[in-house]
């Protein structure tokens, strides 16, 4: 029997661009205030805004800052158990002001104030898809700002 | 305005959770004892506040339960002229938010006595477990999902950063946490209704597994069942039934701040605006507000019961009430003066890491500790300085936060 080809898919839709050769994370952000959101979304989260006018769809910078992070060492239960143990989050802050969670690529040599660069890659993959989601990695040489 | 005030109170031993219960039976026996306390019967009563979880397990529509209703079925349990019944939930400062209605109440007139009640039997890492409790918006379940984020490790990432900030390595702050847990697992030992009574000195906290760097096992909260009462009512019918009776100076409640820069249980990102130059703003607003109600200061506190799910949020919590530079808090849990004949008592209860969480109930919990401390009624865990005015706090997910300030009135 020949092996099926499996669809390559993202964990969920709409948080990064998908398919795409060069995916970034899709946020929004209002024209009225500014105030940009991740992940993307209809309202404004402004307390100070007038709302006259909806936010837009934005894509998000592709590097940040590791302002933390944690080490997780136990596997998770079912339907999460795909997230193996020792695996790291980070909180990235973002040039756009925001501080987004992210699995990162290592939990080897992580340092507050790292550099950081977005990239889409393989989660897990079950009998039918391969499920994508973003990840954060050490810039080489990228030091603390 | 009318003052308020606590008449009684009463809690369950905190057991397991996931332990299929009557769960009206349990909040009904809590209920009536804070009653019997205050020498009330259930039609004296103008209110009940009812915030409670009991999910059916493994159901995925659990937020629709009858749980959502248990004030109604208490009121109906326990007999009722037709008394006014508020349910609500927020998260980990769901009896907090409770308390302030019932306070609320009383103080603009529309009810002289008002039932709170707190109930929590939820299974054993209930939080995000099914897929069906993802949300549309993203903002709930799906860090879990995409990230695998849990609860621990935002407190985790709090933790880290706390060190980061202060220039100290990260066993700098596992140390402060470890003699926090030896500390207040040697009060929890000294109360009836904790359900961890065993002390653990701060090397077996170290030597216990990392679950979330740089959190270890024994430094985060297990989940439990338990139910709580407090019974308030307006100061003047309180001077009647107790020559005890206990003021409630503040309940302050609220939810999430735009400006918050630490990363919020349950959600992806901070907010995109302008930053808070200091992080735990949602932590500092209800002790702020809690002060400007009641009209006192920092140093006007006596002692503070604290909602710790982790043990960072003791240190938070100090931080954030004392209003002191970190390095002051740290040299406070090093010296150990925050037993109950130290310089500043906190949790002499236990607090959250002897109990285990049960989530609705857990801020009862805390207001039945204050309330007996005030009193002079703690037995063995009483704290020794004549203490005037107590605090309870709560933080959770959504940000969700609470805090409520106490004061002997005789
Ligand atoms: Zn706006």
């Amino acid at each position: 029997m020949s092996q099926v080809q499996k669809n390559v898919v993202p964990i969920v839709e709409g948080l990064f661009t998908w398919p795409s050769d060069h995916p970034r994370l899709i946020g929004s952000r209002c024209p009225v205030c500014g105030s940009v959101q991740f992940p993307k979304s209809s309202v404004c989260n402004n307390p100070e805004c007038d709302h006259s006018r909806s936010p837009e769809e934005v894509l998000l910078s592709e590097e940040g800052t590791l302002y933390s992070f944690d080490i997780h060492a136990y596997d998770l239960r079912e339907p999460f158990e795909y997230h193996k143990a020792p695996y790291a989050i980070g909180a990235v802050e973002l040039p756009e002001g925001i501080t987004i969670l992210a699995r990162l690529t290592t939990t080897k040599g992580l340092r507050i104030g790292m550099k950081l660069r977005m990239k889409v890659d393989k989660l897990y993959e079950d009998a039918e898809n391969i499920y994508m989601t973003y990840y954060f990695e050490p810039v080489e040489g990228g030091e603390s700002r | 305005m009318t003052e308020s005030a606590v008449v009684g109170a009463e809690i369950t031993n905190w057991i397991e959770a996931g332990k299929p219960a009557p769960t009206a039976e349990v909040v009904a026996g809590v209920a009536i004892e804070a009653l019997r306390q205050a020498g009330l019967r259930p039609a004296d009563l103008d209110a009940i506040i009812s915030t409670t979880s009991a999910m059916p397990f493994g159901h995925p529509t659990f937020l629709t339960t009858p749980a959502q209703h248990m004030g109604h079925r208490l009121a109906g349990k326990i007999g009722s002229n037709g008394l006014q019944v508020i349910n609500v939930s927020g998260a980990c400062a769901s009896a907090a938010a409770a308390f302030s209605i019932a306070d609320s109440m009383i103080k603009s007139g529309k009810a002289r006595k008002v039932l709170v009640v707190g109930y929590d039997n939820s299974p054993r890492g209930f939080y995000f477990s099914f897929n069906s409790y993802l949300d549309t918006d993203m903002a709930i379940g799906y860090p879990l999902k995409v990230v695998g984020a849990v609860n621990p490790t935002y407190w985790a990432m709090w933790a880290r950063r706390r060190a980061y900030e202060m220039g100290k390595p990260v066993e700098d702050i596992k140390e402060v946490m470890a003699i926090i847990k030896e500390e207040l697992s040697k009060n929890g030992a000294l109360n009836p209704h904790a359900r961890y009574k065993k002390v653990f000195t701060a090397k077996e906290v170290l030597e216990s597994p990392v679950v979330d760097d740089p959190l270890h096992l024994y430094m985060i909260s297990a989940v439990s069942s338990g139910a709580g009462a407090v019974l308030l009512s307006d100061m003047d019918t309180a001077k009647r039934l107790t020559n005890k009776p206990v003021k409630v100076a503040a309940s302050a409640v609220g939810g999430p701040l735009y400006n918050e820069p630490s990363p919020r249980l349950t959600y992806f990102t901070t907010a995109g605006g302008r930053r808070a130059t200091k992080p735990f703003y949602e932590w500092r607003k209800p002790i702020e507000d809690a002060y400007r109600q009641a009209g006192i200061t920092a140093e006007d506190v006596d002692f503070a019961e604290v909602h710790d799910t982790s043990l960072y949020h003791v240190i938070n919590w100090i931080d954030q009430i004392m209003g002191w530079e970190r390095e002051e808090t740290d040299k406070l849990i090093r010296s150990r003066q925050f037993g109950r004949d130290g310089r500043f008592p906190v949790n002499l209860s236990g607090g959250t890491t002897s109990f285990g969480e049960a989530v609705y109930a857990q801020a009862l919990m805390e207001v039945y500790e204050v309330f007996r401390q005030l009193r002079g009624e703690a037995g063995e865990r009483q704290v020794r300085k004549n203490a005037k005015i107590g605090l309870a706090t709560a933080y959770g997910a959504y940000g969700s936060y609470g805090a409520i300030a106490l004061e002997r009135a005789w």
